[in-house]
């Protein structure tokens, strides 16, 4: 059987972002896999050595929009470092509480996807009911759906009310409930593991091989989240790394399924610990020196590299998101793979496209 | 500021980068910082057990490194993109996209590097 080369994306049903992808079959196996991108390069990094450094945390944000929170709390955090600021310690846990309703609301778009991605039309639209859900607490307590832009140098911009914190608490009980209820037809329902238990296994070995973070280093055993360091409130908080250990596409789905119980744990931990006091604290001056970031996204640990000069301007920002560390794995897991399996083995890394080109 | 900062030359990279791997270190990714001059910085960002490690070197712009996707196959992203952006001669790369992995056909070259701008007034051209 000769070999044939099918090209996969960048315009694909499945795929919310334009990935390309060059698939040698060999009759509907796949022997080898070449993964292209470059359809969204927007040249980020280097707006933001052309705006002032207080500006960045705009731009930051529009890396990504389902992970912007998360963008703009790690750039924060570096010049922050840079600068010896001590943020308050309610912006502290109010960044948490931000950033684990974006990690609800990113794990549930995906988890809608996959069910598309399958073909379980409902299963799609019961997920995203509960999205809609959190996108509705994020525009009551930042005033927008998705970029919600409340952090800023030296804390946040914005604070929440006692009354919308236990308004958020109330909708976080129900969205748990709902999950318990759809969470059997996820993960025991006939169908769908025939389409994810054992599809694109990745092992630990090749996890650590092709340096795999995120749900997709969890589901394939490896403890490593970001957020067990203790960054901003984390430190604060009870939590362990959710880890699977088949490292199939149905160890991702179970890992990011139980995050979602995680993160609205963590909300209302958060919550109960709030203290009282400032948002936000002034600073004088530019930064100077060099500094590295680290933060955990719903898609694994994000890196912002920071140089400053002591001007208004960074001398460079670097950003290597979580996508761009997975996308090799595809080269071990897409070989020996079926043509039919594709569509959902690439949804389960995740991808941000946006992110990985910046 | 940046902690575990340990600076080699082109000749000791991948030796370096091989003993970051014996040592159970994931490579996190590359850092290119154009110094200004006719220098380029370029770090190599490693972590074990959330410690970060950095391999550090300084290099003539558009000089040769060698690829390190032998070591580590899921370099070959951030090397494409440092040969794109920053005109970097790497060399080796296991999955070489020929300067087209981010940038298309009649794209600036290596935008990343800082452009020399010279600002001539109006009335000065001849000048100039």
């Amino acid at each position: 059987m000769p070999k044939t080369v099918i090209p996969f994306g960048p315009q694909h049903p499945v795929l919310p972002e334009p990935l390309h992808l060059k698939l040698v079959m060999q009759d509907e196996k796949i022997i080898e896999a070449i993964p292209a991108i470059g359809y969204v390069h927007r040249g980020l990094e280097k707006l933001t050595e052309l705006k002032e450094f207080t500006q960045n945390v705009y731009v930051v944000e529009r890396i990504c929009g389902i992970c912007s929170c998360m963008h703009a709390m790690a750039y924060c955090q570096g010049i922050e470092t840079l600068m010896n600021l001590q943020i308050p310690d309610r912006a502290r846990f109010l960044r948490v509480i931000w950033a684990e309703l974006h990690r609800i609301h990113s794990h549930l778009l995906w988890m809608g996807l996959l069910a598309d991605s399958f073909g379980f039309e409902s299963l799609f639209m019961q997920i995203w009911r509960n999205r809609e859900k959190v996108m509705d607490i994020m525009e009551e307590t930042a005033g927008s759906r998705v970029i919600i832009s409340v952090n800023t140098i030296g804390g946040t911009r914005r604070d929440i009310s006692k009354e919308l914190l236990l308004k958020t608490k109330v909708i976080l009980e129900e969205i748990r409930e709902d999950m318990k209820r759809i969470e059997p037809v996820f993960l025991n329902d006939y169908t769908v593991k025939h389409r994810l238990v054992g599809i694109g296994t990745l092992t630990k070995e090749d996890a650590q091989r092709h340096c795999a973070v995120g749900p997709m280093a969890r589901a394939s055993g490896i403890a490593m989240d970001f957020r067990t360091t203790g960054y901003s409130a984390y430190g604060e908080l009870e939590f362990e790394p959710i880890v699977r250990t088949d490292g199939d596409c149905y160890a991702r789905t179970d890992v990011r399924m139980q995050e979602i119980y995680q993160s609205i744990n963590l909300i209302e931990e958060a919550i109960g610990k709030l203290p009282a006091g400032e948002i936000a604290v002034p600073f004088k001056g530019n930064p100077t020196g060099e500094v590295i970031s680290r933060v955990e996204q719903p898609r694994g640990e994000v890196l912002y590299y920071l140089r400053a000069n002591g001007t208004k301007n960074l001398e460079r920002m670097r950003v290597r998101t979580p996508t761009f560390a997975n996308i090799p794995t595809l080269l071990q897991m897409l070989p020996g793979s079926e043509l039919a399996d594709v569509p959902v083995l690439i949804l389960t890394i995740d991808p941000c496209i946006s992110c990985t080109e910046r | 500021m940046i902690e575990n900062v340990k600076q080699i030359n082109v000749q000791e990279l991948l030796h370096e980068v091989q003993s970051m791997q014996y040592d159970g270190c994931r490579l996190i990714t590359a850092t290119c910082i154009d110094n200004n001059d006719d220098t380029i910085d370029l770090y190599y960002h490693f972590d074990k057990d959330y410690e970060i490690r950095n391999l550090k070197l300084t290099v003539p712009k558009g000089s040769a490194v060698p690829s390190i996707s032998r070591i580590y196959l899921c370099a070959l992203l951030v090397e494409n993109e440092m040969k794109e952006l920053f005109g970097l001669n790497v060399e080796n790369i296991a999955i070489d996209y020929g300067g087209h992995m981010l940038l298309s056909d009649g794209a600036p070259e290596n935008p990343m590097l800082r452009q020399q701008i010279t600002i001539v007034k109006k009335g000065e051209e001849n000048n100039a």
